[in-house]
């Protein structure tokens, strides 16, 4: 733990496994308040189990998940919400039914924070929404729908935001919509674990970066000139 | 009226939704009252009670997303309590519909902490276990109440011009009671707790991602759905003073999964238009063919397979063509 610093997050050790296959093996991280950690790795390497673990999704068989000092695994999800830690998933998926206000009241309703402060913040992040907000979501652009879902966890300023794959799939142009979004969570200290494939971006925001391959964390790095080093990143690929 | 949220306090209804609300109240109330002019008063008494049914059946299926073959389970529950209390305790009609809707309600409070583990296909068919256990009770477990197969005949009491066997006097009542329902689910389904409701047919895990209790929100929908099915059961019993095990078979629960297809699932109007249209395909066939649920089953999966949405699915769909906005751009 850095001086002044706090662990938010700490697994210990933990195994994770699909019936008899275990997909992860004793896997240890850290994340310190206001911290951005990233997860790299190839495909199948267990990063999105990780973040489906730590959100209360899946149980680990072995070793424990400590927040804010206490054990939190094997919670149920909406209890991990309400302790703060919010989950953006992978498949960008919306409530497709309800307009993009209407999602952002879902998770203002759930967390009592007034609604026009979080449509508010939303519309800041970005503030195209402004023209969007009475349209049904299920029209939205994936990196729109991207963006609406972190606009959406980031409803009454959780302590803790997993987000995978955010860029996943998407084009330039909103790659770097996303980029700035993350960044201004950055400065504003939001504490966040991203699994991310673009290393571009890891590289930028990072500040620690955990790389997996099959199940394992194999490298943490901490060292900011590792970090922007994109090559020696792409070499654990 | 207010609806309480349980995370955020109140909401309110909007002046706006209040001459809404006022509007529906009229365009449904001066529909039925029509109605009566064109067909025999005693079969639009039958329509009125039976959409009360859809209706609840539609808040659990068209806005919630579960299918359940046992809800006539709370409907017969009404009818069967509401008919024991005008024969044993008390023969004031308004004692037994309270007695009969008290009795759903506690019923759907235990059984739905049961059902509401499951979802899918599961849910439904442990609805149409404890629905035919249920059947199964009132025609033969509990015949020393229930008479069995003979049924139960009662006779609600007057008292002053309330009179349920005066046919104006019942429609008028029921038509309220009608209304009292549409506006009661209205109020919900655009309520904050409506619209979470909505969102857990959509996509239940990312409700709980925001941090909801998404159990909690099922078995209250699910109580309030099935105390809303036990309301006609009771005005069945107090209208006809006489209930049958039939009122509680299982098969009764196609009727009403059927009207709320053909209506289209998830919409209030759906619910009472898919009641209406249902009630009276199967009242004119039944009249003029001999084999005519076979008729009536060919022309339901005709609509299954072919009109999905429901009429007013459809409806809404001319409505809105050409008023459609462009997809959003990138």
């Amino acid at each position: 733990m850095g001086e002044g610093s706090v662990d938010l997050l700490e697994v210990q050790g933990i195994d994770v496994a699909y019936g008899h296959a275990k997909v992860l093996h004793h896997v240890s991280l850290k994340l310190d308040q206001g911290e951005m950690v990233f997860i790299v790795g190839r495909n199948g390497a267990g990063k999105t189990t990780l973040l489906q673990t730590i959100s209360g999704h899946l149980k680990p068989t072995a070793g424990c998940i400590l927040y804010q000092g206490k054990e939190v695994h094997g919670q149920p999800v909406e209890k991990l919400a309400r302790l703060g830690i919010r989950f953006v998933a992978q498949d960008k998926k919306v409530f497709s039914n309800l307009t993009v206000r209407g999602n952002i009241e879902l998770a203002s309703y759930a967390t009592g924070e007034d609604l026009g402060q979080a449509v508010e913040r939303l519309t800041r992040l970005y503030p195209k929404f402004q023209d969007f907000l009475g349209r049904k979501a299920g029209g939205l652009s994936g990196g729109q729908r991207e963006i609406l879902l972190i606009g959406r966890a980031l409803v009454a300023s959780p302590r803790l935001l997993l987000i995978d794959e955010p860029t996943e799939g998407l084009a330039a142009i909103v790659i770097e919509d996303i980029f700035r979004i993350l960044m201004e969570m950055k400065q504003e200290k939001v504490s966040t674990f991203i699994v991310e494939q673009n290393l571009s971006v890891v590289s930028r925001l990072a500040d620690r970066v955990y790389v997996m391959k099959e199940g394992k964390i194999i490298k943490e790095m901490v060292d900011p000139a590792e970090i922007r080093n994109t090559a020696e990143l792409e070499s654990y690929l | 009226m207010e609806i309480t949220n349980p995370s955020t306090g109140s909401f309110s209804v909007s002046p706006l939704r209040k001459s809404l609300f006022a509007q529906d109240i009229l365009l449904i109330g001066v529909s039925f009252v029509l109605m009566a002019f064109f067909i025999p008063l005693h079969w639009v008494i039958d329509f009125t009670i039976f959409c009360i049914l859809v209706l609840s059946f539609d808040l659990l299926y068209g806005y919630m997303g579960r299918l359940s073959f046992g809800h006539v389970l709370y409907y017969g529950t009404g009818a069967y309590m509401a008919s024991l209390v005008l024969l044993h305790v008390s023969r004031n009609p308004f004692l037994a519909i309270a007695a009969g809707v008290a009795a759903g309600a506690l019923l759907a409070m235990v059984l739905g902490f049961i059902v509401l583990q499951t979802d899918g296909a599961p849910f439904a068919l442990i609805n149409l276990a404890f629905n035919q256990i249920g059947f199964w009770l009132i025609a033969s477990g509990l015949q020393a109440y229930t008479k069995g197969e003979d049924g139960l005949n009662t006779t609600a009491g007057t008292l002053g011009f309330i009179n349920f066997s005066n046919h104006p006097f019942a429609f008028g009542f029921f038509l309220v009671c009608l209304l009292l329902v549409f506006v009661l689910l209205k109020v919900f389904t655009i309520s904050p707790y409506g619209i979470t409701v909505r969102s857990i047919k959509e996509n239940e895990d990312r409700v709980k991602f925001l941090g909801y209790n998404v159990f909690y929100f099922k078995w209250f929908t699910f109580v309030l759905s099935s105390t809303l099915a036990a309301l006609p059961g009771t005005l069945f019993a107090v209208f006809y003073g006489f209930v049958a095990p039939t009122i509680i078979s299982p098969f009764g629960n196609t009727e009403v999964i059927f009207a709320v297809l053909i209506g289209g699932a998830g919409n209030l109007y759906g619910a009472i238009i898919g009641g209406v249209v249902y009630k009276l395909m199967s009242n004119y066939l039944a009249t003029n063919i001999t084999r005519w649920e076979m008729l009536l089953g060919i022309l339901l999966l005709i609509w299954v397979f072919r009109f999905r949405r429901g009429l007013t699915g459809y409806a809404w769909e001319w409505i809105l063509r050409g008023k459609r906005k462009p997809a959003v751009e990138v």
